[in-house]
């Protein structure tokens, strides 16, 4: 008896959000992903009960941006279980040690299952160091709630509490989104997260946002001239003008929808209909941005995990970590911390507290980090969401189609697609790994960071496609059975 | 047996999320309204809140 026939009662049974019977109109599914962005926003602004304010760090710290959710309140784990289950499963998936064929209709309930229940124990094992290891979030010494009064163990049980079941409302949006809204709640919370930072990193009336620091530039606040090469460093670096971080942001934005476009396009005829011609295109981010969050939700982890013995170890050896100020500043955990900003690099400024080679050594384990990582989870990626040679091999099959000049046979089609497909992937993975730490090294407005930045740039895309489609199958009903949704 | 293969991919995987859904459900499983997601969102919001200002 295989794993598959023990867990089969506990992963078949797990909740799952009802499918909609039959074809949901657009305008209910923009209603829908309307009303849960609007629920996410409302419990990011609850904050925990029982928490000491003001005293909180944040364990994800510069990762807040891509996990989403927000420090002290309900959403504080944000899509971080989700993203950590998805890694565990990308890894047994993509190495095949689950043996499960996705195609099965029983395999397909079982990895459902699987899915949610290892979200769920990730959710508890994110919750459990926040509130129980190093005080990342303090609780309060008492607490009176109608006559019962708490102590601190007991509200430090309450605090996982809350923060579990906003874990696993998370989940549950998440699902919400995806069987009745447009594209997925994951990307709708990344999207939120960082438009929210950006919008801030622009407006906020403080002088670390964009337009205030020009407002105080222009009146002459900073003390700084502006004709001399201090005006002009000024200007320009991350503390200042932020000149730098706009143009890195604004290309971000320009290279990601220009990569969008970029592809290799199969041409295909209809096997029986003359004429009928269409095109298989192969995009350079083929396997999209979404696998390099897996890459940073890794090096996440590592850092949490440095977080944690910081916290709990006082004789940690300072080869393995040397913390000042909750930030690794030497050992293992410093070299594979990721840049987040110029600060972090610029050895030749104050700001950095590392040799020069210290500096570098950093940066190339990071780039190597995830331009390496960024092309394996691509293709872990593109395996195991049906994307690859034999998949889109027999889908152009079952549709009729054929690539003219070649026999109509799957295997005729997957030779061709294995000599794009895997290639283009690479490619795809390791291009969006450059960008995303060059984006970092160069900063970006309102600290979003590189990886923050491409993914909701790549999400809003995919969106916008989403949403053409769906409005062309309202158009005309027959699409709907062209891409297989009735 | 390998006649239904491809039939339940789920239409084209163009915006995959990091979690997928397949078509296939088991009867077995608790089926959750998408209205009591909402619902229990917001009732734990209220609640938590109400208990803050309560303490």
């Amino acid at each position: 008896m295989g794993w598959k026939e023990a867990a089969e009662p506990v992963l078949t049974r797990m909740p799952a959000v009802r499918r909609p019977e039959g074809h949901v109109p657009f305008k209910r599914k923009l209603m829908w992903t309307a009303g849960i962005l609007v629920l996410y926003f409302f419990l990011t602004n609850i904050a925990l009960l029982g928490l000491q304010g003001g005293e909180a760090t944040d364990l994800f710290g510069e990762f807040r941006s891509v996990l989403a959710g927000e420090m002290g309140s309900l959403m504080q784990v944000g899509i971080g279980p989700i993203v950590t289950a998805s890694i565990v499963l990308q890894l047994l998936g993509g190495a095949n040690l689950l043996g499960l064929d996705t195609d099965d209709p029983r395999d397909q309930v079982l990895y459902q299952g699987l899915q949610k229940l290892l979200v769920i124990v990730m959710t508890a094992l994110t919750a459990l160091p926040m509130v129980f290891a190093g005080g990342f979030l303090p609780a309060q010494q008492s607490l009176t709630l109608g006559g019962l009064e708490f102590g601190q163990t007991q509200i430090e049980m309450l605090l996982f509490l809350q923060i579990f079941i906003g874990g696993i409302l998370i989940l549950y949006m998440d699902e919400v989104v995806s069987k009745w809204g447009i594209g997925s709640g994951i990307g709708l919370f990344i999207i939120a997260s960082v438009s929210q930072r950006l919008v801030s990193g622009f407006v906020s009336p403080t002088s670390e946002a964009f337009f205030y620091s020009w407002y105080e530039i222009i009146t002459g606040q900073t003390g700084v001239s502006v004709a001399s090469l201090d005006g002009l460093t000024y200007m320009l670096s991350d503390g200042g003008g932020q000149l730098i971080a706009l143009v890195t942001t604004i290309l971000i934005f320009a290279i990601v929808v220009y990569a969008e476009s970029v592809r290799v396009e199969i041409p295909l005829s209809h096997a029986r209909v003359k004429g009928a011609r269409g095109r298989f295109p192969v995009k350079l981010i083929y396997a999209s941005v979404l696998p390099m969050i897996l890459v940073r939700a890794l090096q996440a982890n590592i850092q949490f995990m440095g977080q944690i013995l910081n916290r709990t170890w006082g004789g940690m050896p300072t080869w393995l970590g040397d913390y000042s100020a909750g930030e690794p500043t030497g050992g293992f955990f410093y070299y594979l911390n990721p840049i987040y900003s110029p600060q972090d690099w610029m050895w030749w400024t104050a700001d950095v507290g590392q040799e020069a080679w210290q500096v570098l050594i950093r940066i190339s384990i990071d780039l190597s980090f995830m331009v390496v990582g960024g092309a394996i989870f691509a293709i872990f990626w593109v395996e195991t969401t049906n994307m690859g040679p034999e998949a889109t091999a027999r889908q152009i099959q079952n549709s009729g189609m054929q690539i003219p000049g070649f026999r109509q046979n799957v295997g005729v089609v997957e030779k061709v697609m294995e000599r794009y497909i895997p290639q283009v992937t690479v490619i795809g993975g390791a291009l969006v790994g450059l960008l995303a730490v060059w984006a970092n090294m160069l900063g970006t407005i309102g600290g979003v960071t590189g990886t923050g930045l491409l993914l909701a740039v790549s999400i809003t895309y995919k969106l916008y496609e989403e949403i053409a489609e769906e409005q062309m199958m309202e158009m005309h009903p027959m699409m709907r059975q062209m891409f297989g949704r009735e | 047996m390998r006649m239904d293969r491809g039939q339940n991919t789920g239409g084209l995987m163009s915006s995959a999320g990091l979690v997928r859904y397949f078509d296939a459900e088991d009867s077995n499983a608790i089926q959750i309204d998408p209205k009591t997601v909402i619902a229990t969102g917001v009732m734990i919001g209220i609640l938590v809140q109400l208990l803050t200002f309560a303490a």
